[in-house]
């Protein structure tokens, strides 16, 4: 999960925000970290690209998306899946 | 109308209005970089993360005219760039070619549109008026201007912020000194308008950049900087007669003479065919006249005339030329009228009028 939260703040460009800073389970949008729909659109680039997972399901969004812990987890099951 | 307000990011220590009696930056090499602020002192650092370079210039130029002017919502806003922004462009293109055309990320994309700044302006202040870019190479500050003034003077507006901002990333300057733009060779800004030594050539500039953003308003105020009397703009003219002509007519249609003008600020960038047009003109039209240039302040670049819109404002609100020109004013008398001639690339000319208010 660190790999995965220097990668969030690296696509993001989120100053003053260590990976570490980030908790596994802070919400990413709105009342954790703040992100909004643009940072969302980052984040579905940041899986394609470092992780080759497509999204192709939009509603699936918000639940992937909620936490670090939560993207983990989906990077995980797809992995297993393809591999 | 008049300038009530200015904010300015050059390669001169020009943000946040610093007195202007320090000896000009020097710069070895044909590339000047713009002095930044903190920005966190003027934009949320919410918002800093997703804005490139020329995107904090512009929006930092800003808001430092808003506060001299004490506007909050100015009634429009207009915004002129030839390269809009270059950096955003370059990356999103960039990853175009490295992931197959797939992949992009937004921010870059949102970003690369030449309104970016005006708009990102507009947000800030949450201002629904009136919001206009130019692009229009060498005449977009010129044409902004022109939007702004023909706001005022149909009462459509009666404060309008416009504003110039252009940046030269790496890329950009590559492909430009390619083309032969820049002198090649040690060379120092200072030093542009001397002899040059054969090894450096009398070909090319030196490239620059900035954001430099004005307040225009209807009515005249305590704290003006200047009043504006006048814009002109020419596309290729034929000769340096036709340019003489076009100058003559300008000042006609002023009402004054050049005898009237106490000092021309002319845009002279080092490459010698192109200010081998400045110099007839100083033997003809400007023969009597006080003569400076600012292109050394600045560098070259397609909205560079807002240094010198900037340039002239300040001189006729002090009455003289600053030291940061690092050049004298041969009259010593009082300066009042400033008259700005400035072309790019021989093909886009233009003329500013402005007076002491």
């Amino acid at each position: 999960m660190s790999d995965l939260k220097s990668q969030i703040v690296a696509q993001l460009n989120l100053q003053d925000i260590k990976p570490e800073d980030i908790g596994d389970d802070q919400p990413l949008f709105v009342e954790g970290l703040g992100l909004d729909s643009i940072d969302a659109l980052e984040l579905i680039v940041l899986l394609q690209q470092q992780y080759k997972i497509k999204l192709s399901n939009a509603d699936e969004g918000p639940k992937v998306f909620r936490t670090v812990r939560t993207m983990a987890e989906y990077i995980t099951a797809h992995q297993a899946q393809n591999s | 109308m008049y300038i009530r307000a200015t904010g300015n990011i050059s390669p001169q220590k020009t943000f946040g209005h610093p007195p202007m009696e320090e000896a000009p930056v020097a710069y070895a090499g044909n590339r000047l970089a713009c002095f930044e602020p903190d920005y966190k002192e003027f934009i949320d650092p919410k918002l800093i993360r997703r804005m490139s370079r020329i995107i904090r210039m512009g929006v930092a130029a800003a808001m430092e005219c808003l506060k001299e002017a004490d506007v909050k919502v100015p009634d429009a806003i207009v915004t002129g760039t030839a390269y809009g922004c270059m950096e955003d462009t370059s990356s999103f293109l960039s990853k175009m070619v490295e992931f197959n055309e797939e992949l992009l990320t937004p921010t870059a994309f949102i970003q690369s549109t030449h309104n970016t700044i005006g708009a990102q302006i507009g947000l800030m202040l949450q201002c629904n008026n009136y919001n206009n870019a130019y692009v229009h190479r060498g005449f977009s500050f010129e044409s902004a201007l022109l939007d702004g003034m023909l706001l005022l003077k149909e009462k459509e507006a009666t404060t309008v912020l416009v504003g110039a901002v252009d940046e030269i990333i790496n890329n950009s300057h590559a492909i430009l000194s390619r083309m032969g733009l820049y002198k090649q060779g040690p060379v120092s800004n200072l030093e542009i308008y001397k002899t040059i030594p054969i090894a450096i050539g009398t070909k090319g500039t030196i490239a620059g950049e900035g954001a430099a953003f004005f307040m225009l308003a209807s009515e005249a105020s305590a704290t003006d900087y200047a009043k504006l009397d006048g814009l002109h703009t020419f596309y290729k003219p034929a000769g340096v007669k036709e340019i003489e002509r076009q100058i003559s007519s300008f000042l006609e249609k002023q009402a004054i003479n050049i005898n009237d003008i106490d000092l021309v600020i002319t845009g002279k960038n080092g490459d010698a065919a192109s200010d081998k047009i400045y110099d007839q003109l100083g033997q003809t039209v400007f023969n009597n006249s006080s003569m400076v240039n600012y292109k050394h302040l600045c560098g070259e670049f397609p909205t560079a005339s807002s240094f010198a819109f900037w340039l002239a404002a300040n001189i006729a609100k002090s009455g003289k030329t600053p030291a940061l020109l690092g050049q004298s004013n041969s009259a010593n008398k009082t300066i009042k009228r400033v008259l700005v001639y400035n072309h790019y690339m021989n093909m886009h000319h233009s003329l500013f009028l402005l007076s002491a208010c």
